[in-house]
């Protein structure tokens, strides 16, 4: 039955996903192209690759340094800093470029505190260095939220034992804190990989123009600027291909979760120097997380936020953006827990695992404009209005979006509870419901709390998939930040964004909270 | 009033016999860019406006830009609701035409207050403005005067400009300086090229960069600053008057041959050269109207610059060498 439902579902996303490319290629066999030489693809590649390289390693570092400070460390306010960390990963490109342009820019924070000591940083925010910068803010805190739930899950047994045992900071992090981590970096760093390389609005902002590119924006130009669909489907395999290079040794290397249980609650403080170290980098590594979270709080509250209430199609985009937030929240759960119970089901060796694991990324290599232009198009041949399939489309795109996130955080406690607690299903012959009602539902609520506000913020902060199907009769928040940018509204534009940040700071803070106490209702 | 209720009539008329079956005859889509139908763009008046002199409905539907709204309208081919695409200009004429979407709209045009002739038999003008660049004056005392001018300020000078691909200013700047300097174009942008901080996809993110004080100037229109003295009461931001002078750009519309009713979608074509129509136009899509507004301009507009002189390629020329000329502009980018 779980297996099923995980092969049904790992079909259904292919199929679409096959379905949205042949859309495209049979249109654009419809058009006479003019495209001019075309992309040069092999430098695409080699460009795209080292930035994301270089992407994926920062945000692996700071991510892991992040986690490691944050779980030894107890202060005021820790809860309200690891739901902040996870909102920049959310929060639609524009916002987070504009907080760190706020930052980082000419007329930036960091500039000003210079220019009292007589220098300056210039312009320097724009170019690579401006990229991987945005990424390893967007990725490391992701990462860092990631590794952290994995070091808070060691259980209270291990950490006296260690504590017992008196083990050195280098010592525990070796036996204790690495092979707890082990299972995650894969999937975490393909994912991020894979956002950095088909990295779009901040590669465009942030480029410095023509010079800067990744595949994912020549994709854009050859639909929406040569409307060239042949090449961009060409372009879009092109893009599959490597990215499955990607995943394929990230799904199979992964080593196995085994650790898994609810949050520990024992806390075991580094000594003196290595906590004062450890509050170092994390202060400075925060500043440098939270600045740009900050500036965009700061422009947004500045310009009273209070206007917004007034301004024609506030209160109509705001709902859309709760009520589809939560519409692709629980269909990402669903799917990401059916693939998940199904995977965990499956020997690592066989290829059934990386067909159950595979589905979950195709969404991140599949560049968005091929996708909600294929929705378009195959709305239009099933006979649909645009304004029909609107909401359902955008409700599917976002779930299969925040899809990798969700499953990277379920997938290996799924994968721990199976075999830990295998013998023990079997022993008892517990019937799928029980077992998810008795074992894994409790164990579960903590990262499945994560999970659902990830794919809500998710889903809150997109503003992707809309830039199709938004009208001015249907409309999400980022949509109308984005229009309010484009007619002189910088202000209503800043103080959404604003919005949207406190949206998505709440819902990290509440959610989990939420499906925590569900759980232990049933204690 | 006559001169354009007549064409409704007719079109109710023709309407009612030429399609039985769809009871919601009568009715118009306009595919746009989205700032024109936004409930602070011209759209909502504009829609008031022209269902009060004709029995019939108008919508205006939202693609993310002009161009976007006609590659729309280009996949839905012969079945799409559009029966008019607004917002194209004169330097994106050229692919509507090879479209091969429109039909000639059969309109005589009233006089217009353009700074050139306009006699197209397929696209009529909307409004009209002129590409510029704009500064801050509390930062900038003073302004390049000319291209020459620009490429001989200091090295840390920063300007930020559009994709000319994705975004009708970026378009508008590749033509301007070809206009400008012709043959010598391509030297141009290899001089130009240090200054440009970044080339953003939209308007509004380049606009954004510029007012948070990451640019010195921002390639817009020499009307932008009337939002800033008229919305905002705000003097400070202005347009540099290049002595070259200026590239205009005429926004347009055009009549889709699949519109079941042709004759309603002239009526709306003509409808928006009317002084109450364009009197909507200059403050909320803040470009210039191509005939006196009912009311007048407001004076907000006055302090706007001369483009003198008003530069514009011919418009068979520009379809046929965009392409090449974007390529030349990039070359000197990388």
């Amino acid at each position: 039955m779980r297996r099923l439902s995980g092969y049904t579902i790992a079909g259904l996303v292919a199929a679409l996903i096959a379905a949205l490319l042949a859309a495209l290629w049979v249109a654009g066999q419809s058009f006479a192209t003019r495209s001019g030489a075309g992309p040069d693809i092999a430098h695409l590649l080699r460009m795209s690759s080292a930035q994301a390289g270089l992407s994926t390693i920062l945000s692996l570092l700071t991510g892991f340094i992040l986690a490691w400070s944050l779980d030894r460390l107890r202060f005021p306010g820790r809860a309200l800093v690891v739901g902040m960390l996870s909102s920049a990963l959310v929060l639609p490109s524009l916002v987070v470029v504009a907080g760190l342009i706020a930052v980082w820019g000419r007329a930036g924070w960091i500039n000003a505190l210079l220019d009292h000591l007589g220098t300056s940083i210039g312009s320097s925010v724009f170019g690579l260095e401006g990229i991987v910068l945005a990424h390893v803010i967007l990725n490391g805190a992701f990462a860092a939220r990631i590794m952290l739930d994995r070091l808070e899950a060691i259980p209270p047994e291990k950490l006296r034992l260690g504590r017992a045992l008196g083990l050195g900071p280098v010592r525990r992090l070796a036996i204790l804190d690495l092979p707890a981590l082990a299972s995650t970096i894969p999937g975490v760093g393909a994912t991020i990989f894979l956002l950095c390389f088909t990295s779009f609005a901040i590669v465009l902002v942030l480029g410095g123009g023509p010079g800067n590119q990744t595949l994912e924006v020549a994709i854009y130009e050859a639909v929406r600027l040569d409307f060239d669909l042949g090449a961009a489907v060409r372009l879009s395999l092109v893009q599959l291909v490597v990215c499955a290079l990607i995943i394929v040794p990230a799904t199979t290397l992964a080593p196995a979760a085994t650790l898994f249980g609810r949050r520990t609650l024992l806390h075991w403080p580094e000594s003196r120097p290595v906590a004062r170290l450890q509050l170092v980098l994390l202060v400075v590594l925060l500043a440098g997380f939270l600045a740009p979270l900050l500036a965009v709080l700061v422009r947004g509250l500045d310009n009273a936020i209070l206007d917004l209430w007034d301004l024609p199609g506030f209160w109509r985009a705001g709902a859309t953006s709760l009520w589809v937030g939560i519409a692709s929240a629980a269909l990402c759960l669903a799917l990401a827990i059916g693939l998940g119970m199904a995977r965990a089901l499956v020997s690592r060796t066989r290829p059934a695992h990386l067909a159950l694991g595979i589905p979950v990324f195709t969404y991140l290599a599949v560049p968005a404009v091929v996708l909600s232009l294929g929705f378009f198009l195959l709305a239009r041949q099933t006979g649909l209005s645009t304004g029909a399939a609107a909401p359902v489309v955008l409700v599917i795109a976002n779930a299969l979006l925040s899809l990798p996130f969700a499953f990277a955080t379920l997938a290996p406690a799924l994968e721990a509870i199976t075999s830990r607690h295998g013998r023990l299903i079997r022993a008892l012959g517990l019937s799928g419901p029980s077992q998810w009602r008795m074992l894994e539902w409790p164990l579960l609520a903590r990262p499945m709390g994560y999970a659902a506000a990830l794919a809500f913020v998710f889903s809150l902060g997109d503003l992707g998939v809309i830039s199709l199907f938004g009208t001015e009769s249907f409309s999400t928040l980022p949509w109308l930040m984005f229009r309010a940018l484009g007619a002189y509204r910088t202000n209503d534009a800043e103080a959404i964004a604003a919005l949207l940040l406190i949206l998505s700071v709440t819902a990290f803070l509440v959610i989990p909270r939420l499906f925590e106490r569900l759980a232990h209702v049933r204690d | 009033m006559v001169k354009t209720l007549a064409p409704c009539l007719v079109a109710v008329a023709l309407g009612s016999l030429g399609s039985v079956a769809n009871a919601q005859d009568n009715h118009l889509t306009v595919y746009t860019y989205d700032a024109f139908a936004a409930d602070w763009g011209p759209g909502p008046a504009l829609k008031a406006g022209f269902e009060a002199r004709c029995d019939c409905t108008i919508d205006f539907v939202a693609a993310d830009s002009s161009i976007g709204a006609l590659r729309r309208a280009q996949l839905e081919g012969e079945d799409t609701e559009a029966d008019i695409i607004l917002g194209l200009d004169t330097a994106t004429m050229g692919e509507g035409i090879e479209s091969g979407l429109f039909v000639e709209h059969g309109l005589d045009y009233p006089e217009l207050d353009l700074p050139m002739d306009w006699a197209d038999p397929v696209f009529a003008p909307v409004d009209y403005g002129y590409f510029a660049f704009v500064y801050d004056t509390e930062a900038l005392d003073t302004p390049p005067a000319s291209f020459q001018d620009l490429v001989a300020l200091p090295e840390d000078f920063r300007i930020v400009i559009q994709d000319p691909r994705a975004s009708t200013p970026g378009l508008g700047l590749v033509l301007w300086i070809k206009a400008v300097y012709g043959e010598e174009a391509a030297a141009y942008w290899e001089e130009l090229a240090p200054y440009i901080l970044t080339v953003t996809g939209g308007w509004s993110e380049s606009y954004d960069l510029f007012l948070a004080g990451e640019a010195d100037m921002v390639l817009s229109y020499t009307t932008s600053p009337a939002y800033h003295v008229i919305a905002e009461d705000e003097t400070r931001y202005q347009a540099a008057r290049f002595e070259e002078g200026h590239y205009t750009q005429i926004e347009v519309a055009g009549i889709l041959g699949s519109s079941p009713d042709i004759d309603l979608a002239r009526a709306f074509l003509d409808y928006l050269m009317t002084p109450e129509a364009q009197a909507t136009l200059p403050e909320t899509n803040w470009m210039y109207p191509i005939v006196e507004p009912e009311g007048g301009l407001n004076p907000g507009f006055d302090a706007m610059i001369d483009p003198d002189p008003a530069l514009l390629l011919d418009a068979d020329t520009v379809a046929a060498n965009t392409r090449a000329w974007i390529d030349e502009a990039f070359a000197a980018l990388r």
